[in-house]
């Protein structure tokens, strides 16, 4: 085939996926940067621009939404090891244990992401909310005297409610690597003695460390920037940094401030991520 | 051929995105009188509860094959970045205090007042909220009250001030509107202070009362059938509401009252503009015209305990408990009434700031 001929081609494949990308990522990245250093909302979208640091002056003004950022990106920690201990035993059932109908559970396993999160919220809120089935069962077994809110409204409820979505999510990177193992480096490891412990512990787990990373980056993304959960079940005390970004995009209409929230949360997402990335090579689970 | 395909699918591909991103916007098309065989769709940007059809059953039935699309917002500033980000809405809903941002930013056109046929039975006070440098930009509709909604199951003493909001006697059982300007309203209600013109360490103290007020509040709503929802589950006793909370949870059989708290009750009154991108203004026109009648006023204050803005509307209400609620048969409520001030931009920022601080406070 003639060199142009694969270039040409290589343009079409390209050109569509790479104009997406830069329309509607790079270019809403670019105008959000530029947003941050603008002075209010005054006038068009495109005009009347003031360059300004007064933004990012009122931010570093502000050490709580800092502080706040801080616990977020803990909040997020939390459910991506929580959610990847919960989802590593299932990954290795379904790779080990059940296999050929491995597809069967996993489907069974993303049957609840098929209905909306608001329902599935609401269905928390009727397990968990004040008038719901704990706080009822609690209140007939005589140990709480009048229903409590730390299940519904709190921050925990926040956690509980990440680590329930992201979980199923998580198996999948996990499977994906379990499944790439050689299955003859654990008979090899069985035909030198190692005890079934032995051989998960020291073939099974490092072999699968890049998916579960993978996984744990996946899920601490995305949660870093939460809004929607802290909102719906977080009450008063349960905001993220999300939710002041969403605040000043919203009902304060300080799309500048907001913007450099947003700045500065994706840098220091990237750095975290980076930085882990380097450490733990889990670009391997790519390769 | 295949040569030839590759050489023409990558232009092919650039003009069709170039055509596609551009959006090939249409032309105008001519409007012509309307008539109940008129179609079409009217996009209105309003607040949830307002996509009831009884909120503009006059429109509907006059012209019942034209869908009206409502897309939502949820406070004044929700609404504002919304028509400023562009939002396909030919006419939307604000309240008092937005007006001239609107304005400023050519977000709203000029109205021609001859076009509205009801528009002599508003009163002037009401007309005068819709002008902005001498100009009618905005059709005044609803009006009514902020204040304090309760559970009388559950406050059995009932409730007379703002400090409500703000007993332990209530925790976790309060609710609290989730707005800056709201909040700082509420707290200058309580210290008898002026929201447009506070000092640092007045907005500190403010700032102060709604970190400790957290720990009490159950939930910030963000929207009326949210609260709805919390003060029928008994779960809140105690709310910010305004007055259609009041009537939907009567409607239900929710044992519920509503303050007349000592600082007074907030009032605020709403607005409606056009916009200028609207592509079918007469359908715009024709809608903000049958909301201003007395039919509709009767049927807003009826169905939502709302106030309307023709006062013809008032002497058909029958029910007790809305006339009660909304001081109907009271000629002089309106000159007692607390509207919700113009503050400048400056001025809600820092609102703004201070409830997210709030809200971060750990």
């Amino acid at each position: 085939m003639p060199a142009i001929e694969q270039r040409g081609r290589l343009w079409a494949v390209l050109l569509p996926p790479a104009l997406w990308l830069s329309v509607l990522l790079v270019a809403p990245l670019l105008l959000l940067c530029a947003f941050s250093f603008r002075l209010g909302i005054g006038g068009s979208l495109f005009g009347g621009w003031i360059a300004t640091l007064d933004n990012y002056r009122t931010l570093a003004a502000n050490p709580s939404f800092l502080e706040l950022l801080g616990l977020s990106a803990g909040i997020a920690c939390v459910v991506a090891l929580v959610a990847t201990l919960l989802a590593y035993p299932v990954a290795y059932y379904l790779v080990f244990r059940v296999r050929a109908r491995a597809g069967v559970y996993v489907a069974l396993l993303l049957i609840p992401f098929w209905i909306s999160y608001l329902l599935r919220v609401m269905a928390w809120k009727v397990i968990l909310g004040s008038g719901g089935a704990v706080n009822a069962f609690l209140l007939w077994l005589g140990v709480i005297q009048e229903p409590i809110s730390v299940f519904f409204y709190s921050r925990y409820a926040v956690v509980i409610t990440l680590i329930y979505v992201w979980t199923p999510f998580v198996a999948l990177p996990i499977m994906a690597t379990l499944y790439r193992i050689d299955r003859s480096l654990l008979e090899a490891a069985a035909g030198l003695g190692a005890t079934p412990g032995q051989r998960f512990w020291r073939v099974t787990v490092p072999l699968s460390l890049p998916g579960v990373l993978a996984g744990a980056v996946m899920v601490f993304i995305p949660t870093v920037g939460e809004y929607v959960t802290p909102l719906l079940v977080g009450g008063s005390t349960g905001a993220m940094y999300g939710n002041l970004i969403q605040d000043f995009f919203g009902r304060s209409a300080n799309w500048p401030l907001g913007a450099a929230l947003a700045v500065v949360m994706l840098v220091g997402t990237l750095v975290l991520v980076g930085a882990t990335s380097r450490i733990s090579r889990v670009e391997r689970f790519f390769q | 051929m295949e040569r030839q395909i590759g050489r023409w699918l990558v232009p092919a591909t650039l003009v069709a995105l170039v055509v596609l991103a551009c959006g090939g916007e249409k032309k105008q098309p001519a409007t012509a009188a309307l008539t109940p065989e008129s179609t079409g769709t009217l996009t209105v940007l309003d607040w949830a509860g307002y996509e009831d059809t009884s909120m503009f059953i006059g429109f509907h039935h006059k012209y019942p094959k034209v869908t009206v699309s409502v897309a939502f917002g949820e406070s004044d500033a929700d609404i504002f970045g919304k028509m400023k980000a562009g939002a396909d809405a030919c006419t939307f809903h604000i309240y008092t205090g937005w007006q001239p941002f609107y304005v400023r930013d050519s977000l709203v056109q000029e109205l021609d007042t001859t076009r509205l046929s009801h528009w002599a039975e508003v009163p002037a006070r009401f007309k005068a909220l819709g002008q902005v440098g001498g100009k009618q930009y905005f059709v005044p509709w609803d009006w009514g009250y902020t204040s304090i909604l309760y559970r009388t199951d559950k406050v059995p003493g009932g409730i007379d001030s703002w400090t409500a909001l703000f007993d332990p006697k209530f925790k976790g059982h309060i609710s609290m509107w989730d707005d800056g300007p709201g909040a700082v309203t509420v707290a200058t209600y309580v210290k008898g202070w002026d929201e447009t013109k506070l000092s640092e360490q007045q907005l500190a103290e403010i700032e102060k009362m709604w970190t400790d007020q957290r720990k009490l509040n159950r939930f910030y709503w963000t929207g009326e059938p949210e609260l709805v929802q919390g003060m029928a589950a008994g779960e809140i006793w105690v709310a910010y509401a305004w007055q259609g909370a009041y009537n939907t949870l009567l409607g239900q059989g929710v044992p519920v009252a509503y303050a007349q708290p000592k600082g007074g009750r907030n009032s605020w009154v709403g607005l409606y503009g056009i916009a200028p991108a609207c592509k079918d203004k007469d359908l715009a026109y024709a809608f903000l015209d049958e909301k201003l009648s007395s039919e509709q006023g009767v049927g807003l204050i009826s169905a939502f305990a709302y106030g309307h803005v023709n006062p013809a509307a008032y002497k058909s209400v029958t029910d007790t408990n809305i006339v009660k609620a909304l001081a109907l048969n009271d000629p002089t409520v309106l000159d007692r009434t607390r509207f919700t001030p113009i503050v400048s931009e400056a001025d809600r920022d820092h609102f703004g700031q201070l409830w997210a601080r709030v809200k971060a406070a750990q």
